[in-house]
């Protein structure tokens, strides 16, 4: 049953990002990646990870994409000029073929043991967050902090100029 | 036997759900022409004739139904839309156009598989707790729900291929979003409170008393939170005062303006199922769920059974209110709602939230 489930949804999570890149209209392969978040935060609670897939439904699938999906109505695009060539594309994913290659290993030496003896549970992640990993936590608000900073001023000045 | 419960506790709450949002669609119709001095809906079936012996007994109900104007909100609606021509605009693709209301209506009727409808029982040997999922993550995943639910009136929107629809569903996107914040800031402060993210384990936090004669309920103990959870929530389900994406003095019909028929009726269900899930949230969190003060329920099917009428009168009363309140107030100008949204509720909501967290430690 659980094999079912499992294959299930990376077999769509592996179509819907290809579908991401060669789908040419902007808002189907938005819709796409959508579909995709929703595969990734299935997996998560495969994994017992039941926060991090709510997580990732409520941020990515509810928050992001709805703003990039508003981006693309509002500009209505209607898709890319023209397609990037084949060995463009065969050359960039045979780059990044090569790169998983490398890394995916070392990170599962890593990270792949320190998981093993934790659930996923609001409760286990909400206390290594503020215990053991309270600095990288707290870096990441203070880093998010400045690039929303960082965005009201950059759009301000633009407004400047225009008037 | 497992899979039977399972099988059983999902048709029992998407029944609670679906006759929920019917009851919601009754009150609106029947209760907006009380509020406008009307009669509303009182013909269809209200005549009824049988020549058949058998079914003579049953027609002073039904006669009763359709004076009643059930007969017209339950069956004549639901055949008429299903009747009704599928327009769909020039220039549009018909999965895009289909897709819209699904995702509007999909994501509230799963939020339902949170909710507790009854206490605990146990039956012939069966321990059965009248809950679908009891998620770690309780609380979250409904408001996960709630954050896809934007898809479907954007996608609407942007589907009509006009630019009121257009209007319609950024509107509705921008006003989801901004009211978000304020309504999970409120939630935030009542998983402080009752120190847990399950929604069965919060009613029981509840069913005790404060100063030996107030229930301990959300709003007596949380009444700010409780306020700013009714305000955002209303503005969520996109009613009046808050019904600016589908201002019809401005914007025809906002985002559903292409809509017609059995797709038009599916935006509409998952309005009314919106309504109906937030009362049930409101009464969970903020009024105890089936808690009644001095009443301890006994863990029998009856002893359920009785709670879950307790529970369905609290859901009903504010599924009422709020369409009274959609009946009374008139709608507000779109800065004024962002004002509200992000000037007042906002504030207050993090005002609370230090407030609450300052007690709980020292307490």
């Amino acid at each position: 049953m659980e094999d079912i489930v499992w294959y299930l949804l990376s077999t769509v999570a592996l179509l819907s990002a290809i579908a991401v890149v060669m789908i040419p209209k902007p808002l189907y392969s938005a819709f796409a990646l959508v579909l995709h978040m929703f595969m990734i935060a299935g997996l998560f609670a495969m994994l017992d990870a039941h926060f991090l897939a709510t997580a990732q439904i409520i941020v990515y699938a509810g928050a992001i994409m709805v703003l990039v999906i508003f981006v693309i109505m509002l500009l209505s695009l209607q898709g890319a000029e023209e397609r990037p060539s084949l060995l463009f594309s065969v050359a960039s994913f045979a780059i990044v073929a090569a790169l998983a290659r490398y890394i995916v290993p070392r990170l599962d030496a890593a990270f792949g043991s320190s998981g093993t003896d934790l659930a996923g549970t609001v409760k286990s992640v909400g206390e290594l967050l503020y215990t053991k990993y309270i600095f990288p936590f707290e870096a990441a608000s203070v880093l998010i902090m400045v690039a929303i900073v960082g965005a009201v001023i950059l759009s301000k000045r633009e407004k400047k100029d225009a008037a | 036997m497992e899979w039977l419960i399972l099988f059983l506790k999902v048709f029992v709450v998407f029944q609670v759900a679906q006759g929920l949002a019917s009851l919601c669609v009754w009150v609106e119709r029947k209760g907006s022409a009380l509020i406008q001095d009307r009669i509303g809906a009182n013909r269809a079936g209200a005549f009824a004739q049988t020549d058949i012996l058998l079914l003579k007994p049953v027609m002073p109900i039904i006669r009763l139904l359709g004076v009643l104007g059930i007969i017209n909100t339950l069956v004549c609606d639901a055949v008429k839309a299903l009747f009704k021509e599928d327009f769909l605009p020039e220039n549009t693709s018909n999965f895009v156009h289909s897709l819209a209301p699904f995702m509007g209506a999909f994501p509230v009727f799963v939020a339902y598989a949170l909710i507790p409808i009854a206490p605990d029982f146990t039956i012939a040997g069966y321990y059965i707790r009248p809950q679908v999922a009891s998620l770690d993550v309780g609380i979250l995943f409904i408001f996960a729900m709630g954050s896809i639910a934007v898809y479907g009136a954007t996608i609407a929107g942007w589907v009509g291929n006009n630019k009121f629809s257009l209007l319609g569903g950024l509107r509705t996107a921008a006003q989801m979003i901004s009211y978000e914040l304020a309504l999970g800031l409120s939630l935030v402060c009542m998983v402080i409170l009752y120190g847990t993210l399950d929604l069965y384990e919060m009613i029981e936090a509840q069913s005790t008393l404060l100063f030996g004669f107030l229930p301990a309920w959300g709003v007596f103990t949380q009444p700010i939170a409780f306020i700013i959870f009714f305000i955002a929530g209303m503005a969520e389900t996109k009613r009046a005062p808050f019904d600016l994406p589908e201002a019809e003095s401005e914007l025809v019909a906002g985002y559903f303006t292409e809509y017609s028929g059995m797709k038009f009726l599916l935006f509409w269900l998952g309005e009314f199922a919106e309504i109906a899930l937030l009362s049930a949230l409101m009464v969970i969190m903020f009024f105890g769920g089936w808690d009644i003060p001095f009443v301890h329920y006994p863990e029998t099917w009856w002893g359920a059974l009785i709670g879950h009428a307790v529970f369905m009168a609290k859901v009903s009363f504010f599924c009422v209110l709020q369409i009274v309140i959609r009946w009374t107030l008139p709608r507000f100008r779109y800065d004024q709602l962002m004002t509200m949204g992000w000037k007042m509720l906002l504030p207050i909501a993090m005002f609370n939230l230090l407030l609450t967290g300052a007690l709980k430690l020292l307490m």
